[in-house]
C-alpha cells in the first residue's frame, strides 16, 4: 500500500516520456560530429605531410646519390673480363709499389722521380675513368684503362729493378 | 565512417526521446536539457571506444545525461539538502497513495511543479529505477538524505496532486 506511487509509474512508465526534442537536435549533433571529426585529420594531415617531406627529402638524396654513383661507371659495367684483368693489375701495382717504398728510403731522390711518372699514369687513368660514362666506345676507354694499369706496372718493375741495382752498385761501392 | 554515422542515427533515434525526458525531468528547462542531450550524444560517440559492455550502450548513456543534468543544476547553484528543512519529517499517511486516483498525465504535470531538491530526487528514484544508494552517489550526498528527500517529495507531490483534484472538481 505504501508503495502504491511506485507500482504506478512502473506500470505507467512509458506515460511519463512523452517529451520530444527538437526535430533539428541530429542535425546540431551531427555538426558537432564533423566539427571534431575535422580537428582530427588535421593533426593527421599534419603528421603525413612531415611524413612525407622526410621521405621526399630521402627519396631526393636517394636519386642523388643514386646519380653520383651511375656517373662513377666502373669497369665492370662495361666488362667482366676487363674489370678481371684490372682488378689483377691494380693488386700487383700496390704490391709494388708497396716494395718501392721500402726501397725509396735509401734513395729519396730516385723514388721522387718515380713517383712523378707513376702519378702522371694515374692522372690519364682518372682522366679515363671519367671519360667512360659519357664515351661513344666504352670497351675502347675501358681497354685504355687496362692499358694504362698494365703500363703502371711494367714501369713500377722496372723501377724496381733500377732500384735494386742502384742498391747493388751503392753496397759494392761500400766495400 | 559513413557507416558509423548510420549506426549513430540509429543510436540517436533509439535513445534521444528516453534521455531528453530524463534530462528535462531534473532540469525543467527544455533549452537546457536539449543542450544535454547534444553533449551527452558528442560525448558518447566521441568516446565509444571507452565504452566497455559491462553495462547497456542506454544506462552508460543515461549516466552520461544524468551526470550532465546534475552539473548543469549545480551551475545554477542548486543545493540538494536545504538546511531549513531538515527537521521535518512526513508522516505515514503523507505518502500513501492507495485512495488516490492516478493518473500518469497528473503525476507528470506535478513532477514538474516540485523543487528542484524532490524533483530531482523523486525522478532518480522513481523513474529512473537508481536506488538510494546510487542517488547519493550521483548527487554526492548522504544515502539518509536521498531517502528523507524523497519521503519528503513524495508527500509534497501528494498535496500537489490533491490541490489539483479539489481544483478540477
Amino acid at each position: 500500500m505504501n508503495n502504491r506511487l511506485e507500482t504506478f509509474v512502473k506500470e505507467n512508465r512509458k506515460a511519463f516520456d512523452i517529451m520530444e526534442p527538437s526535430a533539428d537536435l541530429w542535425a546540431k549533433i551531427e555538426q558537432d560530429l564533423d566539427h571534431k571529426k575535422k580537428k582530427k585529420p588535421v593533426k593527421l594531415y599534419l603528421w603525413m605531410s612531415a611524413a612525407a617531406a622526410v621521405v621526399v627529402v630521402f627519396g631526393l638524396v636517394w636519386l642523388y646519390v643514386g646519380k653520383l654513383q651511375n656517373k662513377d661507371l666502373e669497369i665492370a659495367d662495361v666488362s667482366a673480363s676487363y674489370a678481371k684483368k684490372e682488378v689483377h693489375f691494380t693488386g700487383l701495382i700496390t704490391e709494388k709499389r708497396d716494395s718501392l717504398a721500402i726501397f725509396a728510403s735509401a734513395n729519396p731522390e730516385l723514388y721522387k722521380k718515380f713517383t712523378a711518372d707513376l702519378r702522371k699514369l694515374d692522372e690519364d687513368y682518372e682522366k679515363l675513368k671519367a671519360e667512360l660514362p659519357t664515351s661513344p666506345n666504352q670497351t675502347f676507354v675501358v681497354k685504355a684503362m687496362v692499358k694504362n694499369r698494365e703500363i703502371q706496372l711494367q714501369l713500377l718493375k722496372q723501377q724496381l729493378l733500377i732500384i735494386n741495382q742502384v742498391d747493388d752498385y751503392k753496397r759494392v761501392n761500400q766495400i | 565512417m559513413q557507416g558509423s554515422r548510420a549506426a549513430q542515427f540509429e543510436l540517436y533515434k533509439l535513445y534521444a526521446k528516453a534521455m531528453y525526458n530524463v534530462a528535462l525531468r531534473i532540469l525543467n528547462y527544455e533549452e537546457e536539457a536539449e543542450d544535454v542531450l547534444q553533449e551527452a550524444f558528442l560525448d558518447a560517440f566521441t568516446r565509444i571506444v571507452d565504452f566497455r559492455q559491462e553495462t547497456t550502450f542506454g544506462l552508460w548513456l543515461k549516466q552520461i545525461v544524468i551526470n550532465k543534468s546534475i552539473n548543469y543544476l549545480r551551475k545554477r547553484r542548486m543545493e540538494f539538502v536545504s538546511t531549513d528543512e531538515i527537521s521535518e519529517v512526513p508522516d505515514e499517511d503523507s505518502f500513501d497513495y492507495s485512495e488516490m486516483q492516478l493518473q500518469a498525465e497528473e503525476i507528470r504535470q506535478a513532477i514538474i511543479q516540485l523543487p528542484d531538491g524532490y524533483r530531482v530526487v523523486l525522478s532518480l528514484y522513481l523513474l529512473e529505477g537508481y536506488d538510494h544508494e546510487e542517488i547519493a552517489h550521483i548527487l554526492k550526498i548522504s544515502e539518509n538524505t536521498s531517502r528523507t528527500q524523497y519521503m519528503r517529495a513524495k508527500k509534497k507531490l501528494k498535496s500537489i496532486l490533491e490541490m489539483k483534484g479539489m481544483r478540477d472538481e
